[in-house]
């Protein structure tokens, strides 16, 4: 088989993996290739997501039988295998050539778990000694693979990821026969731990070796199973918290396969996963809980506002905040105000006292603050303060109800947070 | 009223800066050639001081601080219309002020000059993932680029970091300027193409398996053509590979 025909068949198997991070790392020195703590996009592809890393599965062949997975045994479809010479030459030439940051590599099943992690470690480790390569290196462990062979993919990879695919044990029995969420999290634990060893050590004996610097992260699929927002949120929160994930991606579902097990979809819930990553990014930079968000008896995200903008308005008593005294945190509550103006907030007030018209000049979008803020004691929205009069202005300036249009402002949302992510939380 | 001109060097900038500054409130700067002549303006050719720039550079530095001077240089590469007049209101902010003028967010003075260096700066991370380098015949490894701004200085560091085993040359065809690393070393010369490139062998079939990979990335239930248009503007596409 011709590499161009394994490399179709390769990519497409891999592409409905969310990550495309290629942040949180610096990696650098003799050789070839460096990491940018921020990351960096090289491309955006027809669908509009960012195209950082060749992103490819070693194989499509598999062993198991996910009823999700487009390279589930039973499928039949072309399969492939790239040699670990053929993955580390092809990352060199297209990284020489500026196409991207690094290598994304996962893989199906062929032979067993152990073999697998092996071939994939080949791979990797040619990548890193033969071509000298310092560019970013994301890799999958495979469930199930020996320990040994788990710990070494910290050792080679900047960041390291085990996909929980579903939200609960029961879809996982249920879907994707072969895997609990044991197999899942086991590995995922372990790395967890290996992680902070590592990180412990080199405080203290700085040339020791770097174990996966730009951290674990994971990724389910939504709307494949009938969990709850609340319970996918619930789970994120607990992941973040306690395997110390830097990202957990949500990949809304999109049929591939045909099986009665599964929901028929006529498209994939966008607007779902949108509002998912929009909860997301209030857990990790905005401070919130996840019951502050969604209740036992609110399980939904609200699809026709940002759940930000839902909280505020379940929240009226605290509002509206004066933006010349209030702390960071309060500010950040507001709808229609992000961490980049916020943060222009809290340092213009420092020159002088700010008045509503300035708001705008530092980024707020007034359409939407206008009911939840104050400057020097003067108030431009409501007068009466009802939510239901609130949100039928804020629904006066909504472009569209429509999942397509509101995708445009997770673009915004993303961009809005990358000063934030130098930092490397990305 | 008096206006004061420079020879489009950065150097020659930050005298004319110094000079329009010591003058008084009513003064300008422009680059030669751009001025537009009328009956009360005084022209006086700045030249190029060293003493003078670094002076300047100080009266950033240490009245502002190391962000207002980053402030200055980056908004400078902007190479916008109202770049001159933007900066000398935001240098004299800061000689009045000092460091708190950066603080000054709602200032249309401190706003503007932030404004375009973020521009610059936003425009400069873009181009660190958008330069394709093709491979030529002798090895180096070639790139155009078209950037709204004067970014190439900007990018030199980056890929010295990470392209520092290979000879390269990233091309700015719109200001017919180029940075050539060889054996190690950073150059910075004007270039116009004169004759067609030779491509090293492969160099067709590494293309063809990328452009492959980028078409076959794309999730077909997802496609959102107005998404991948605001992030990869069309302007910029003339020179990335998988938009040929």
């Amino acid at each position: 088989m011709e590499l161009q025909e394994k490399l179709e068949i390769l990519a497409a198997s891999a592409k409905y993996d969310a990550s495309c991070a290629s942040s949180g790392s610096s990696r650098g020195g003799r050789g070839t290739g460096a990491a940018h703590i921020s990351g960096v996009c090289h491309s955006w592809t027809a669908d509009g997501r960012c195209v950082s890393l060749l992103k490819i599965l070693m194989t499509n062949e598999c062993v198991y039988d996910c009823a999700y997975c487009l390279n589930r045994r039973s499928n039949d479809a072309p399969r492939a295998i790239l040699t670990p010479d053929e993955i580390a030459g092809l990352t060199f030439e297209f990284y020489k050539r500026n196409y991207i940051e690094g290598l994304f590599l996962s893989s199906g099943i062929v032979g067993s778990p152990d073999r697998t992690m092996e071939l994939m470690l080949t791979a990797v480790r040619k990548l890193r000694q033969e071509y000298r390569f310092n560019g970013y290196v994301h890799m999958k462990v495979i469930p199930g693979a020996d320990q040994a062979l788990i710990d070494q993919a910290g050792l080679w990879a900047d960041r390291v990821s085990v996909n929980i695919e579903l939200p609960t044990d029961k879809s996982l029995r249920l879907l994707a026969p072969g895997k609990t969420k044991d197999t899942v999290l086991v590995p995922m634990n372990r790395l967890a731990h290996k992680i902070a060893e590592h990180k412990d050590e080199r405080r203290s004996i700085k040339s020791s070796p770097a174990y996966a610097p730009a951290g674990q992260s994971t990724q389910l699929i939504v709307g494949a199973t009938p969990e709850t927002d609340r319970e996918i949120v619930k789970l994120s929160e607990a992941l973040y918290a306690k395997m110390m994930l830097k990202r957990v991606y949500y990949s809304a579902f999109v049929p591939v396969t045909k099986d009665s097990r599964l929901p028929a979809l006529t498209e994939p819930p966008l607007l779902r996963e949108h509002r998912l990553y929009q909860a997301d990014w209030l857990l990790r930079f905005y401070g919130f809980k996840a019951d502050e968000l969604l209740d036992e008896a609110h399980p939904t995200l609200d699809l026709a506002f940002d759940p930000k903008t839902v909280w505020a308005l379940n929240n009226l008593d605290k509002f509206p905040v004066e933006v010349n005294d209030a702390d960071y945190e309060t500010i950040l509550r507001v709808p229609g105000i992000g961490v980049t103006s916020a943060r222009r907030i809290v340092r213009a007030r420092r020159a002088g006292a700010l008045r509503l018209e300035d708001l705008k000049k530092l980024g707020v979008v007034m359409k939407r603050a206008v009911y939840f803020v104050t400057a020097g004691g003067k108030y431009e929205g409501i007068r009466k303060e009802s939510g239901e009069a609130i949100r039928t202005k804020l629904l006066e300036h909504k472009p569209s109800g429509n999942g397509q249009l509101d995708l445009f402002s997770q673009a915004d949302l993303v961009r809005e947070t990358l000063p934030a992510t130098v930092t490397g939380q990305l | 009223m008096r206006t004061y001109l420079y020879n489009g060097s950065f150097e020659s900038f930050l005298t004319a800066l110094a000079m329009a500054l010591k003058d008084g409130e009513d003064s300008a700067l422009a680059m030669e050639g751009q001025a537009r002549e009328d009956l009360f303006t005084e022209f006086v050719n700045a030249g190029s001081d060293p003493a003078a720039a670094t002076a300047m550079r100080e009266l950033f530095e240490r009245r502002g601080s190391a962000e207002s001077w980053q402030h200055a240089r980056f908004a400078f590469l902007s190479e916008t219309e109202d770049r001159d007049a933007a900066l000398l209101a935001y240098a004299r902010l800061i000689k009045e002020k000092g460091a708190a003028a950066d603080n000054m967010l709602a200032d249309d003075r401190v706003k503007r000059v932030h404004g375009l260096s973020a521009s610059v700066g936003g425009e400069a991370h873009m181009f660190k993932g958008f330069v394709r380098f093709s491979e030529l015949a002798d090895k180096t490894l070639y790139a155009k680029i078209e950037p709204d701004h004067n970014i190439l200085p900007l990018l030199t560091g980056h890929f010295r970091a990470r392209l520092g085993a290979f000879n390269w040359i990233i091309h700015d065809v719109k200001r017919g300027r180029a940075a050539l690393y060889f054996r190690g070393r950073l150059i910075f010369a004007p270039l116009t193409q004169q004759k067609a490139l030779e491509f090293a062998g492969g160099e067709a079939a590494v293309q063809g398996l990328w452009r492959h990979f980028f078409k076959t990335a794309a999730i077909k239930e997802r496609t959102n053509p107005e998404l991948q248009r605001r992030n990869v503007p069309l302007k910029y596409r003339r020179h990335l590979t998988e938009f040929e």
